[in-house]
């Protein structure tokens, strides 16, 4: 089970996201989000409805407070929600499930949380880009934008999963 | 209490099918670049909903098609039947040669069909209330299916042309030699041209035509292309046919009847 600060984290890293969105224009082919991460870590307690209902409202509000297209967060989101507990049985087991414990570095190993998010990760950027180059933009730009924003994006949660899921055995 | 597992995977599907159309509004909603973008997709989607739609409108009308055309066939035989009997009556006319009875058509549909036999028969959907007559023949566009040997009220019986039975007078080419073509007895397609006189010369790959000489059939019905042929009794050659028909997709065919055949048979009895 999550600790009661999650949702203080949550929201923090929330703004974080924010900061991201507004000021961390690095290059086009770079797009910088740890919204998937912070999906994937919402309590496995709360239900499939309710991880969707969380990560459209953060992708709203993402997508409010930011520049870019409104709907857009929202709408690559929510998938990564709805595919949240597919992916969790997949990397971890039903074992996940059956005990109810959330994963943590501690207790799944960083190779499997690598793949986690990775997973998450893929979906998100794969709607995102998809639906943000509205098909006028060249496969190969959207190529290379995806496998950008995946490499950063993966290093980037992976310091995001320190915050919302900490390895407690330090 | 949990809901069962089936419940809350529609609901999830639901949800999230819900909260993407909203995400999706929102996105065409804010920007013309997307909306264009899903305006298209859209289209294309409901294109191919349409044409799928409607190929499957088209498959499930196929059968109405095929009687339709199978009339507008049996008319376009009947116009080119009664065309090359007014192009005879003009030869008659002018160089009076032998003149040709005219033939009724009624247009059938075959009922049951026996293909792996060595008596093969036919039963086709019209008997004598609809004007079939023994002693009819039966053809299609591709040549001659068979010969009526009995007649009830609504349906009539015939021997298929793959019938050891049955033998049809045949022409070589458009002026060759004629003979008796019967099946081979093996092949579906299979047939052989007996009794043609060593001083016809064909070519492989030659026509084969009824001769007219049957009181049965018309002058001039395609039946098959000539092939490899053999000397018998050095007197005859004996030529093998592969036939135009295809026995094994029958379905419309036309029945033939010589009006001036009790007339004929009169003489020869």
């Amino acid at each position: 089970m999550r600790k009661p600060n999650f949702w203080i984290a949550y929201v923090l890293l929330l703004i974080a996201q924010l900061l991201l969105s507004n000021y961390f224009h690095v290059t086009p082919y770079i797009m910088l989000s740890i919204l998937p991460v912070m999906v994937l870590c919402i309590s496995i307690r709360v239900g499939t409805v309710g991880t969707m209902a969380i990560a459209f409202v953060t992708g709203l509000a993402v997508d409010f407070l930011s520049e870019g297209v409104i709907g857009l967060n929202a709408l690559a989101l929510t998938p990564v929600a709805f595919l949240r507990n597919p992916i969790i049985r997949l990397v971890f087991g039903n074992e996940v499930f059956a005990r109810g414990e959330d994963f943590s570095l501690q207790r799944s190993g960083f190779g499997k949380l690598t793949l986690a998010i990775l997973l998450a990760q893929t979906v998100f950027l794969a709607i995102y880009i998809w639906a943000d180059g509205a098909g006028l933009r060249p496969f190969w730009f959207n190529a290379a934008r995806f496998a950008a924003s995946l490499a950063t994006g993966l290093a980037l949660s992976m310091c995001t999963l320190q915050v919302l899921a900490p390895d407690t055995r330090k | 209490m949990h809901a069962p597992a089936w419940i809350a995977k529609v609901v999830n599907a639901a949800v999230f099918i819900l909260l993407e159309i909203a995400a999706l509004s929102m996105v065409t909603r804010n920007s013309s670049l997307q909306r264009i973008w899903v305006a298209r997709g859209t289209h294309a989607v409901m294109g191919t909903v349409w044409g799928s739609t409607q190929a499957i409108r088209s498959y499930f009308s196929l059968g109405a098609a095929n009687k339709e055309l199978a009339a507008e066939n049996f008319e376009l035989r009947e116009e080119l039947l009664r065309a090359r009997e007014q192009l005879r009556k003009v030869k008659v006319d002018s160089l009076d040669s032998t003149y040709r009875p005219g033939f009724s058509l009624i247009p059938a549909e075959v009922v049951k069909i026996s293909k792996n036999k060595q008596h093969n028969y036919i039963i086709l959907n019209k008997g004598y209330e609809d004007g079939v007559q023994e002693k009819s023949g039966i053809i299609t566009r591709s040549g001659v299916v068979g010969i009526i040997d009995a007649v009830s009220a609504h349906h009539s019986f015939a021997f298929s042309f793959q019938n050891h039975d049955i033998s049809i007078s045949a022409r070589l080419g458009e002026e060759g030699g004629s003979g008796l073509l019967v099946w081979d007895g093996i092949s579906s397609s299979g047939a052989i041209l007996k009794e043609i006189p060593l001083m016809y010369k064909y070519e492989q790959g030659d026509t084969v035509y009824t001769s007219g000489h049957s009181l049965m059939f018309p002058p001039d019905i395609p039946l098959g292309v000539a092939g490899k042929s053999r000397i018998v009794n050095g007197a005859t050659n004996e030529i093998a046919v592969t036939l135009f028909q295809d026995f094994s997709a029958i379905r419309y065919v036309t029945v033939v009847h010589n009006n001036s055949f009790d007339e004929i048979e009169q003489f020869t009895q």
